[in-house]
């Protein structure tokens, strides 16, 4: 199987540490539900992620170099 | 008339059911006659139009509240309905519970562990915010699929809806026709090899004693369950038959108050708020009288409203129907009257239900009852709150007027006269508002109302206008006509984009029609083919302030859709100025300042050099720089593929063009917007299309026939080549005939057949097309409208001159018509070009009636085509708009729907608008450029660069009148 998180037009998705989570959610004053979501099967996600974790991901920008995204992993 | 209450925020709203005791509480009065007025035409108390339902006649007193009309919002009333009735509404809700709980205990059909699971499913559906009906529906499924309650052991049967108001218990019972079907198995069948079967044996195989066995041969013994299912067993017959059992609502209502509330829980209702009974109504709300307002018509008649009709309808059946069941007539009668019931009450609410017939009006008018009232396009909510009919605006046709500024918008005088705008008189416009007044309603800049600071409101007419004019002071407030320079919205549908809305600054003219410049056209996507516009006249200061600051044209002049410019030069104007500037003609004197005379340039630069006759010359490219900023440097490469140089605010080489300073994207409109701001770029427009009018009319400008013909030489080489092409599609059938043909990779041998004649005699196209255009002077007028882009391409002109070429249906050559050949002219199997719609002719020498049939299908498809895409992609538009409507950017950057859900951390995950950032694909942000030019138009010299930013006031884009103060001998002005 093709492992595509590997791939190079797949951004780095990697799951957020509790603390960092807390900052997050503070800084955006939102509840981890009113984050964007991911679905669990979704192959970019680290083999590690579980339901109710919020991900990281680091995407390349054409006009500010990384945007930066959360999103959390549902069903 | 000012309502002094201060607006609030709405915290939340929740639905639920309303109680039947909630009904009777909210109502003024009991409703018991079905009359609606007695003889003297006073309202009947306790009838359909009781006095305390709210008032509708001015001057009454609502007996009620104590109000008049137009305060008095009406009141309820209730009918207390003799039997419980099904809510239409909720019918599916209703088919769902019967289905999910117990016939017998109403439990829900569950068992605790499955309940606890669909709760914690239904909490997380709700923090996700997910459509809490999918698990709902698999709690009901899964409740269906018991065939015993678990808690009381009851035997579920399956419940039919037969729509929309009738539900039955469906129940396997044994068949009347039990003993024959059992006698008929005993017979066996010797065709199919089935044995007899005697009664001993029968009785033997059942376990049924014998007697048994032939008392229920005779009919005489219905067999119990058990020995029901033997008999099947050992017949292996089915001896069951239907027995459906109707559900009165009556039976329903009791069955859903034993619902505990627990279980209504699991099912995603709160039955604090809504009880499941509440769905079976035992007491009707009567809307108050204000909600369905009767009229009086010209002759004296009162005619009442639908609803009040239908209501009618429900009291009348509910006497009968009680009347009857206290005189004991029979169940028959009375189930009648109850279905009879049900019908008005399920019509009153809704009229449009499927299997039932529509309540008519005696006319024969389906009723419009209350949901027709709020459902589609001219509902409520479409029709009423989302879109109403605005006062102050206008529309009518549109028609060009090139003198006007992109700016404007020429009015109607007869528009402006009925437009207004009001007017607080003070010291300052007291002369103005007095002249306004006194030249009434009728003379142009006149007014129509004045209101005295009373609050008195008084209309100006041709005869008070004068003795009103003279009264007026400061303080009081003038309805003046809209006069030039006032700021309105103007609007062309369909509004796809917000450039479909922008705001003009008002020219009063005469005539029927709005007038405007024709570089407005592409963001309106307007022509002049009597399309039609709306304006829309502002009525409050910040309304204006707004209008004027965000929504003028030129602050539309870069499309957020691709954030370059969507206004610019468009067809004449870019004829105009390739003419002007593509051979870079020369002008003397009176001719340079004619083409200038539009423009603010007054005087003419240095001439560009003395000619034979020792007289002054200006070039084509002189006289355009004219209209650039002084600073500008700019090099790219242009229309014609030649190299655009600009320095200094000169154009020293190539062709003025589309590229240039077209819509959509023309490089020098779009740097000056960038760079010199909006009012620069408005100022560059206007002259560029003021100019070029100029240059094409010095120049002259038409195309005919003639322009279209090619010399006979040609025609015959176009002839050849096409001959030619017809001779080796000759050879490809013959090839193809022999099976010498060899098909291409991952084609069959007749797709290659085919590609290969399209190829063939495409190629052929373009070869006549190459002719044909080498015959072409350059300065052909259909030539240079194909070079410079304003409009056409050469394969029209190639489709003119040369030969119109392949006609195709699906992309392919056409095939379709009669069997075997397109037209019966043909011989079957004829695969020649000729036979399958390739035309050789052009269209100045004509189509062959083959031909012409030929174009006429390509011609079809296309036709077709364009409106399938844009219906299609008009509806997908409108869904994407929808659904994105309630995104909004905060303050904090990030983009949220009204959930606060986020959407995108940060606008386009860059935080820029694409109108203020100047990158594109292919060019990146140039910040060392951007930051030098700043500092250098900051600090006209070192020493100030030193002593440090002094404040530069910016430069206001209010309005076109104050931009000639602006620009004067300000950065913005010429060469000289």
């Amino acid at each position: 199987m093709v492992d595509v998180s590997q791939h190079e037009l797949v951004p780095e998705h990697t799951v957020l540490e509790d603390d960092t989570l807390e900052e997050v959610l503070e800084e955006y004053d939102i509840d981890r539900t009113d984050l964007p979501k991911i679905q669990r099967k979704d192959p970019a996600l680290p083999d590690e992620a579980e339901i109710g974790d919020v991900i990281k991901i680091v995407r390349d920008s054409r006009t500010t170099e990384q945007a930066i995204i959360y999103r959390l992993v549902v069903e | 008339m000012q309502n002094s209450s201060t607006p609030k925020d709405i915290g939340q709203i929740s639905f639920g059911l309303m109680e039947p005791e909630e009904y009777r509480e909210m109502s003024a009065t009991k409703i018991i006659t079905a009359d609606t007025y007695d003889d003297d035409g006073f309202p009947i108390d306790m009838g359909l139009m009781d006095p305390r339902l709210g008032v509708i006649d001015p001057g009454l007193e609502c007996k009620t509240c104590g109000k008049h009309s137009g305060s008095c919002n009406g009141h309820f009333g209730h009918i207390e309905l003799a039997a419980p009735v099904i809510h239409v509404g909720f019918t599916k809700l209703i088919r769902r519970l019967l289905r999910g709980t117990c016939r017998e205990c109403s439990k829900l059909l569950l068992t605790e562990d499955e309940r606890d699971e669909f709760r914690d499913q239904l909490d997380e559906s709700r923090k996700l915010s997910r459509d809490l009906n999918d698990v709902t529906k698999a709690a009901i499924r899964q409740a269906r699929k018991k065939d015993k309650c678990p808690f009381c052991g009851e035997i579920q049967y399956d419940i039919d809806h037969e729509k929309p108001t009738t539900y039955y218990e469906v129940q396997q019972v044994l068949t009347s026709e039990y003993s024959q079907r059992i006698a008929g198995a005993m017979q066996g069948d010797e065709e199919e090899g089935i044995e007899r079967t005697t009664p001993d044996e029968l009785a033997e195989k059942t376990e049924i004693e014998l007697t048994r066995v032939n008392e229920i041969l005779s009919g005489s013994f219905r067999p119990r369950e058990s020995q029901r299912k033997a008999i099947e067993k050992a017949l292996d017959i089915d001896l069951t038959e239907e027995d459906t059992n109707k559900l009165m609502p009556s039976d329903i209502r009791d069955w859903f108050e034993n619902i505990p509330d627990e279980d209504i829980e699991v099912l995603g209702i709160n039955p604090e708020r809504s009880r499941p009974e509440w769905m079976i109504l035992t007491v009707l709300p009567v809307p108050p009288v204000t909600a369905r307002p009767s009229i009086t018509l010209d002759n004296g008649q009162r005619s009442e409203d639908d609803l009040t009709h239908k209501l009618v309808d429900i009291i009348r059946i509910n006497q009968r129907f009680m009347e009857n069941r206290e005189a004991g007539a029979p169940q028959l009668i009375i189930e009648d009257l109850w279905e009879l019931l049900q019908y008005h009450v399920t019509t009153f609410m809704d009229n449009e239900i499927s299997g039932t017939p529509p309540a008519r009006h005696r006319s024969g008018r389906p009723l419009k009852t209350l949901s027709q009232r709020l459902k589609g396009k001219e509902g409520r909510f479409r029709g009423s709150l989302s879109g109403k009919r605005v006062n102050f605006s206008a529309r009518t046709v549109i028609s060009p007027d090139p003198t006007l500024s992109l700016n404007e918008v020429g009015v109607p005088d007869r528009v402006a006269k009925e437009m207004t705008q009001t007017m607080n008189v003070t010291e300052r416009n007291l002369q103005d508002a007095r002249r306004f007044v006194s030249n009434g309603p009728e003379g142009h800049p006149g007014a129509n109302y004045v209101r005295r600071p009373d609050g008195r409101r008084l209309k100006v007419t041709e005869k008070n206008c004068e003795q009103l004019a003279e009264k007026v002071e400061a303080g009081w407030e003038v309805n003046r006509h809209l006069i030039d320079g006032d700021i309105v919205i103007f609007n062309r549908q369909p509004s796809l984009h917000r450039m479909s809305i922008m705001a003009h600054e008002v020219v009063v003219m005469p005539y029927k029609t709005f007038r405007l410049n024709t570089v407005v056209c592409p963001p309106y996507n307007a022509d002049f083919d009597g399309d039609e516009m709306n304006m829309h006249a502002l009525q409050n200061e910040e309304a204006r302030a707004e209008a004027r600051v965000l929504m003028r044209v030129q602050e539309q002049m870069l499309s957020p859709r691709f954030g370059e410019n969507i206004i610019g030069a468009i067809q004449d104007h870019i004829s105009g100025m390739y003419l002007l500037t593509h051979d870079n003609p020369r002008f003397n004197e009176t001719q340079a300042l004619d083409l200038l005379r539009a423009t603010r340039i007054d005087e003419l630069p240095e001439p560009s050099g003395i000619d034979d006759e020792g007289e002054p010359f200006w070039t084509g490219h002189a006289v355009f720089s004219e209209l650039l900023p002084d600073d500008l440097d700019l090099e790219f490469t242009g229309t014609i593929g030649d190299e655009v140089v600009i320095e200094d605010g000169q154009l020293l080489q190539g062709t003025i063009a589309e590229d240039e300073v077209g819509e959509f994207g023309g490089e020098i409109v779009d740097t000056i917007t960038k760079v010199y701001g909006n009012t620069r770029a408005r100022i560059f427009v206007n002259e560029v299309s003021t100019l070029a009018m100029r240059a094409i009319m010095h120049f002259g400008f038409s195309i005919g026939i003639d322009d279209e013909t090619i010399p006979e030489e040609a025609q015959s080489r176009i002839d050849e080549t096409i001959d030619d092409a017809n001779d080796r599609v000759e050879e490809l059938i013959e090839a193809y005939d022999n099976g010498e043909l060899e098909s291409l990779p991952g084609r069959t041998i007749d797709e290659t057949l085919e590609m290969k004649i399209m190829q063939t005699l495409s190629r052929a196209r373009d070869n006549a097309g190459n002719i044909a255009d080498e015959h072409f002077q350059d300065d052909n007028p259909a030539v240079v409208m194909a070079n410079s882009g304003a409009r056409g391409s050469m394969l029209n002109l190639t489709q003119m001159a040369g030969a119109v070429g392949q006609q195709a249906v699906r992309g392919e050559r056409i095939n379709r018509g009669y069997e075997d050949r397109t037209l019966s002219h043909y011989e079957p199997n004829d695969l020649s070009a000729e036979a399958h719609g390739f035309v050789e002719n052009s269209y100045t020498s004509g189509l062959t009636p083959r031909e012409f049939f030929f174009h006429a299908m390509g011609g079809r498809e296309g036709l077709v085509d364009t409106a399938v895409r844009t219906s299609k992609s008009g509806y997908l538009q409108r869904r994407l708009i929808n659904a994105l409507s309630e995104l909004e950017t905060q303050y904090d950057g990030t983009v949220r729907d009204t959930s606060d859900t986020i959407v995108q951390f940060e606008f386009g995950e860059d935080g820029t608008s694409p109108v203020k950032v100047s990158s594109g694909d292919d060019n990146d942000i140039d910040v060392e450029h951007i930051a030098s030019r700043v500092l250098d138009s900051e600090f006209d010299s070192e020493e100030e660069r030193e002593a440090f930013f002094d404040s530069k006031p910016r430069p206001t884009n209010l309005s076109e009148h104050a931009d000639d103060r602006l620009t004067e001998g300000t950065e913005v002005t010429s060469d000289d």
